[in-house]
Formats: C-alpha cells, sequence, structure tokens
C-alpha cells in the first residue's frame, strides 16, 4: 500500500507536482499516463523515497522500487556483479562463480529472458539494459514496483512478456505501477489509470475508458493521436532500418557517422551521447557551433526555445533539469538548424509523448522534404510506417533488401525475429 | 549560491575544528584563534605574508581548476611547478617575460607527458601525473646536487636567479600576475568556443565527441594550459620569492592547489578567494608555531579538513 496526500514539489519556479493524493494499493497495476514534464516521474520518485517533497505527505508499507527511464547500471560490470550490487550492500567473501551461479537463480526467478550474465553491461544492447533494470528491482522484493517508461526499447514481444510479469507480481500481491504514455498499452495493462498534467491529476478512472477521452486528458490542445500520415517518396529519402535492439544498429550508425562526421546525430542515449547534464540549454544548443559567444548564443536559444516550444524557464536553465521530450527537442534543434545533408536518428522517439512524437516526426520530414537523406533506426514499427520512403530490416547485423513500406509490412515481423 | 555557502560553511567549519584542536596541546581555542587571525591579517606584515603564500596556491588552484572542468585528474601540481621554477631558472638570463615563459612551457611540457602517456597507451592521469612529481622531485634534487649547485659548493642549492620579479611596495608583482590569470582562465571558460568545449567534455565526453569535439585534442590542450599554469606558479616563486631553488622548493603548493580548486568549488575566479583563505591559513599557522609552539603542520590538517566537508556537503546534496 502506498499513499500519498496533497504532495507538491518545485524546481526553481516550475511546479512540478501540484498538490496530488493518490493511493496504490497491493496486488493492483495501476498506469500514470502523461505527456513528458507533466510530473509522473517526478511523483513517483518521492514515492519512492528518491525525492523529498516540499509539501504532503507519504505513506508506505514496505519496499517502493522505482526503475528508471535512464539506467543506473555499473558499466564496467558485467550483469552478474550488477546484479549482486542490487541484492547485497554489506561485506561477504564471494567468487566469480559463485555470483554468477545467483545471478542466473535471480533472473530466472524473476520470469525475465537475459542470457549471458558474464558480459558487461557496457556491451549490452538497450533493450537488454530496461531487461536487467528490471531484474534487479524484482530481485530486492518490493511491495511497489514503479516502472518508468518501460516499454520504450522493447519491441511488441518483449512488451508482452513484460506484461506477463507484470500481471504475474500483482497476483503475488505486489502494487505495480506502469509509467507511460502510450495509450494502446495502458489500456492493455492497467487496471486504474491515472492521467497527469502539468503536475496535477486530471483523470483518475478504471481501465474501461476510451483512447479518445484519455488522450484528450493528457494534450490540452486536442491533438489527433495516432493519425500519422504514411511517408510518401520525396527529393530527400527518410530509411527506416527495422530491427529489435541489440541486432548491430549501433554500429551502423557509428560506422556511418564516422565515414560522415558532419552528419546530424540524434543518438539512441539521449542523456549518454546527447546532451550535457550539467551545461545549460543554451550550452548545449551551441555546442556544434563553429564560434561561441554568450550573449549571442543566449539570444539564440531564446528563440530556439520559442520555436521548437522547448518547456523550460530560459537559455540558462540546465539541460539536464528537462524532461526527455524537451532534451530531445533541444538535441533536435542543435542537429538540424545547420541544415545537415545527412541525419542519422536512433530511436528518435524513444520514451517522448504523442506530442514530442509527432513533433520529432514532423522535423524529420520537413528535413527530409528539404533534400536530406534520413537513416531512422528505430524498433518501432509504427513510427517506421509513419515516416519511411524505404524500409530495411536489421538482424544479427544484416540488413535486408530495401522494401517498399507496403511491402515490409508483410514481411517485416517474420524478418525482425529472423525467421525469413 | 548555496555552492558558496557550501564552501563558506567549509573554510569555517575547517578553522573552528583546527582551534579545538588546540585544547589537545592545552590552549584555550578562542586563544588559538585570536594567534591565526593576528598572524595571517592582523598586521601589515602578517597580511604581505599571507599575499605571498597565496600567490602560489591561486595558480596550482587555477592549474587544477582547469584540469578538473576538462575531466582530467591532473594532480601533479607539484611536479609541473618545479620544472617550470627549474626552467625560469635556467631562463633568467634572457629577461624576466623569458623567464616566465619558459616556466609556462615546462609546466606545459611536463604535464603533457602524462597526456602522451594516456594516449599511447591509456595510462590513467591520477598515476602519471602523480608519479611525474617525483621524477621532478628527483630531477631538481640531481640538479641542486650536481650541475646547478651553487659556485660556493656550500649547500645543496642553486645560485641567485639572473633576475627578479619587480616589486609593487613590499610585495612582487607576482600577485597581479596571478590574479590576471585567474580573470584569464575564467575567460577562457566562460567567454570562448574553447571553453565551451572543453566544459562538455569535462562533463560528458561521449556528447561532446558526438556533437564533434575532438574529445582526445581538447583534453591534451586542457592540460598542457592546466600544467602552464602550475609552471607559471614556480616561475613566480622563484623569481618573486626564493631567488634561488634547492631541495624543498614546491613544498607542497602543488598538492594544495587541488583543497584550493576544490574549495573554489572548481570556479575560476572564487579561486582568488579560496587561496587567500588557505594563504591565510598557511602564514596563520606559521605564527601558531611561533607563539604557541603548535606544529604548522596543523595548515595540512586544515586542507584536509575543508575537503572533508565539502565531500560531506556533496553527499547531502545528491542523496536530496
Amino acid at each position: 500500500m502506498l499513499h500519498l496526500a496533497h504532495v507538491t514539489k518545485h524546481f526553481g519556479t516550475t511546479r512540478a507536482v501540484d498538490d496530488v493524493s493518490l493511493t496504490i494499493r497491493a496486488g493492483e497495476i495501476v498506469a500514470i499516463a502523461g505527456e513528458n514534464g507533466a510530473g509522473k516521474t517526478t511523483l513517483m520518485r518521492i514515492a519512492a523515497g528518491e525525492l523529498a517533497a516540499d509539501a504532503g505527505t507519504l505513506q508506505r508499507e514496505g519496499r517502493a522500487e522505482l526503475v528508471h527511464q535512464h539506467f543506473l547500471l555499473v558499466n564496467e560490470l558485467t550483469i552478474a556483479e550488477n546484479i549482486a550490487f542490487a541484492r547485497h550492500a554489506g561485506f561477504r567473501f564471494t567468487t566469480r562463480r559463485m555470483l554468477e551461479r545467483e545471478a542466473e537463480e535471480t533472473i530466472a526467478a524473476s520470469g525475465i529472458d537475459l542470457r549471458g550474465v558474464s558480459r558487461r553491461v557496457g556491451e549490452l544492447s538497450v533493450g537488454e539494459r530496461s531487461k536487467l533494470e528490471l531484474i534487479k528491482a524484482i530481485s530486492r522484493k518490493p511491495s511497489t514496483l514503479i516502472l518508468d517508461e518501460p516499454t520504450s526499447v522493447l519491441t511488441p514481444t518483449e512488451t508482452e512478456d513484460l506484461f506477463r510479469v507484470m500481471r504475474r507480481l500483482a497476483s503475488e500481491n505486489t502494487a505495480v505501477v506502469f509509467i507511460s504514455h502510450k495509450l494502446p498499452e495502458v489500456l492493455a495493462i492497467a487496471e486504474r489509470i491515472i492521467v497527469m498534467r502539468g503536475g496535477r491529476v486530471v483523470l483518475e478512472s478504471a481501465a474501461n475508458v476510451s483512447a479518445e477521452t484519455l488522450a484528450n486528458a493528457m494534450v490540452a490542445s486536442a491533438g489527433q493521436p495516432g493519425n500519422r500520415e504514411t511517408g510518401q517518396p520525396r527529393n530527400g529519402e527518410i530509411l527506416a532500418i527495422l530491427g529489435v535492439t541489440g541486432n548491430g544498429q549501433r554500429e551502423l550508425a557509428t560506422n556511418l557517422l564516422d565515414e560522415q562526421p558532419t552528419a546530424a546525430h540524434i543518438p539512441e542515449d539521449r542523456t549518454r551521447d546527447g546532451i550535457v547534464a550539467q551545461m545549460t540549454i543554451a550550452e548545449n544548443l551551441a555546442l556544434k557551433a563553429n564560434r561561441w559567444r554568450p550573449c549571442e548564443a543566449a539570444q539564440h536559444a531564446q528563440r530556439t526555445i520559442a520555436r521548437y516550444s522547448i518547456r523550460a524557464s530560459g537559455p540558462q536553465q540546465l539541460a539536464g533539469s528537462l524532461s526527455g521530450g524537451n532534451q530531445q527537442k533541444v538535441i533536435l534543434a542543435r542537429e538540424l538548424e545547420r541544415r545537415p545533408d545527412t541525419i542519422v536518428a536512433s530511436e528518435p522517439t524513444r520514451g517522448l509523448d504523442i506530442e514530442a512524437t509527432r513533433f520529432v516526426h514532423e522535423q524529420l520530414r520537413s528535413a527530409a522534404n528539404a533534400g536530406a537523406k534520413i537513416l531512422l533506426i528505430t524498433s518501432d514499427l509504427d513510427e517506421a510506417f509513419a515516416l519511411a520512403d524505404a524500409v530495411q530490416v536489421i538482424y544479427r547485423g544484416k540488413l535486408s533488401e530495401r522494401m517498399t513500406p507496403e511491402e515490409a509490412r508483410t514481411r517485416v515481423a517474420s524478418l525482425m525475429a529472423g525467421v525469413a | 549560491m548555496t555552492r558558496a555557502l557550501v564552501a563558506v560553511l567549509a573554510a569555517a567549519s575547517a578553522v573552528i575544528l583546527l582551534a579545538l584542536a588546540g585544547l589537545l596541546f592545552g590552549h584555550s581555542p578562542i586563544e588559538l584563534l585570536a594567534i591565526l587571525a593576528s598572524g595571517s591579517i592582523g598586521s601589515r606584515f602578517a597580511l604581505e605574508g599571507t599575499l605571498l603564500k597565496s600567490v602560489p596556491l591561486l595558480l596550482t588552484g587555477l592549474s587544477v581548476v582547469i584540469a578538473f572542468r576538462a575531466g582530467v585528474w591532473n594532480i601533479g601540481g607539484e611536479g609541473q611547478f618545479l620544472v617550470g621554477a627549474l626552467a625560469a631558472l635556467l631562463a633568467a638570463r634572457f629577461g624576466v617575460l623569458a623567464s616566465l615563459l619558459a616556466a609556462m612551457l615546462a609546466g606545459a611540457a611536463w604535464a603533457s607527458i602524462a597526456t602522451a602517456m594516456r594516449l599511447w597507451r591509456n595510462a590513467p592521469e591520477v598515476l602519471t601525473t602523480i608519479l611525474l612529481n617525483f621524477t621532478a622531485i628527483h630531477l631538481l634534487g640531481w640538479c641542486v646536487n650536481g650541475p646547478l649547485r651553487e659556485r660556493a659548493a656550500q649547500y645543496p642549492q642553486t645560485d641567485l636567479a639572473a633576475v627578479a620579479l619587480p616589486a609593487i611596495g613590499s610585495i612582487h608583482a607576482g600577485v597581479v600576475l596571478a590574479i590576471a590569470m585567474s580573470v584569464a582562465a575564467w575567460w577562457i571558460l566562460y567567454r570562448t568556443t574553447e571553453g565551451l568545449r572543453l566544459r562538455a567534455t569535462g562533463f560528458n565526453p561521449f556528447a561532446a565527441r558526438w556533437a564533434g569535439i575532438r574529445v582526445n585534442a581538447q583534453l591534451a590542450r586542457a592540460m598542457a594550459m592546466s600544467g602552464a599554469v602550475a609552471g607559471l606558479a614556480g616561475g613566480i616563486e622563484l623569481l618573486g620569492v626564493t631567488h634561488r631553488l634547492f631541495e624543498r622548493f614546491a613544498s607542497g603548493y602543488g598538492y594544495s592547489g587541488i583543497a584550493v580548486a576544490l574549495l573554489a568549488q572548481l570556479h575560476p575566479l572564487a579561486t582568488i578567494a579560496s587561496a587567500a583563505f588557505f594563504g591565510a591559513l598557511v602564514t596563520g599557522a606559521g605564527e601558531l608555531q611561533r607563539t604557541a609552539n603548535i606544529s604548522s603542520a596543523v595548515a595540512t590538517f586544515g586542507q584536509a579538513v575543508v575537503i572533508l566537508v565539502l565531500i560531506g556537503f556533496e553527499r547531502v546534496r545528491a542523496s536530496r
């Protein structure tokens, strides 16, 4: 049981969470939906005890574990060692073999498929890292498990597996909280749905609500989620590389970027490869500039913030304190404003909400229209079909032939699974 | 603002703990504080002493700030300081400017040895710079006992340097130079493209690389700048204070620079205040030794307390 009453949290002048009260009971699956920056993560960090609220009370029975959208893993250590870290704080004697056996048992008990416990985390794909985070959290036997955008790096099959794990945990009386903005998933898994916007709970309902109602509650400016135009071949082309995370996409992107250092790059791991969290928005925007003058950069950033509708207090806000979607906008603005002739975008909408996703797609589309060559590396089928002029599937480092999106629709599933 | 507060608290706790430690020696804390204050800022003479000690601390502190901002652990300030002084002595006969320039070049070159080892064999700077300190100490020892030994051949020390820094009153001009250097460091770090890229590299080398910054070249330049400033500190100390070299010439200025930089929260302008504080601490500790017979090593104790308190605050802040 987890009970929050009148919780409020400020970051500077921004009110991230505004007088929120909610109860999460043992054994139920609750979804918290909302746009990036709606306060979902902040609220749940407070619930997990990671952040102190400015006002309000928190009552909690047992442990709450929050699985972050960004990974908290030691890249230099192996899977087994990372799991051991999570489970044993104290001093003890052990051997590599023992750690690995324990890790394998832990993984088996969690019901999640992850092999090769002696691999270093730095070598794992993003999908595998997210699995490892989940295993770590489950191994600590929390009474409340909070998952922050867990499906953003998973394939549809992996998402199904995750849902199975969530249902099993709930049946064992764990409260499961699922933070997401993917409405079909929210509707598929949750027993109760809480929608946040601007730091407040704007809707609380049972799972029999319609996707439209949820979308309207999430997005103040009523948009049309899911209604994406299929790409038409024009001057510039968007080529989608579809594949399950960890099939050589990173190597593909790295090779291409090494060959073309002037290409724009929207990295898969934006907090690691895209943003310098400790520097301001203005400074992040200027990283690729040939010449930097603080005053000009600030004015330029002010204009960019307005044009990209980045939710920030101003050009001097630290990029690390922005929500994921707004960080992505900063990266996008930096990479696209120099009108690059080649753009490599890796999972450009990972973890973003409907509006931010639409924005990213529009930007890529208009860059293509202006003649840019775009390589879109994605594991999101909807994204590929919404944007691509041509599709290739990557499986174990090998690319399939080029297909038109129509052709791809029928063949993509078997190609991605490597059975074609 | 809170960072400044943390620094002030750390400095204050160091002084208070120092005074309390006096109880162990049978002195009242109040009395010790009074001696510390009068010995460091209580008179014109004391103030001058503080100022003189602050100059090398300010420069070695800046050296650490520049390297740390780029994400490099240059703890080789001591060695860079020594080779700087050595080069300054050798170049002294070409004039003050040439001498100081030589000091900077030598410091930069010495630091760049560590960079080269990083680039060729991926050797961590934490190890290589500290090992280069010992190398420099022995190089100096050999010089003052061998080729550079004074003509009288009486002590293991060199003859007086051919030139000296001009004086402003009873203080050498190095004070002005050191303050100018910290303004210059601030300007480079926060007002130039070079500084932007240097800081980005320090905070997140991955993002820096993807943003097109040549990370290795950036690190090499940062390390060279850092070494140059530490070398300059050695040159100024030689031409302004000691005028000759001897074995214990550096006496820990390079290492103290780390404490100075951390107390300044790695900000080049705050380093001025931080260096003045430690300069006062060292000078005041000298007075403690003379009047209260407490070893002046308590100044080192003060530095340690400052660092520990800073680390403590950092943990508190991280967990909030």
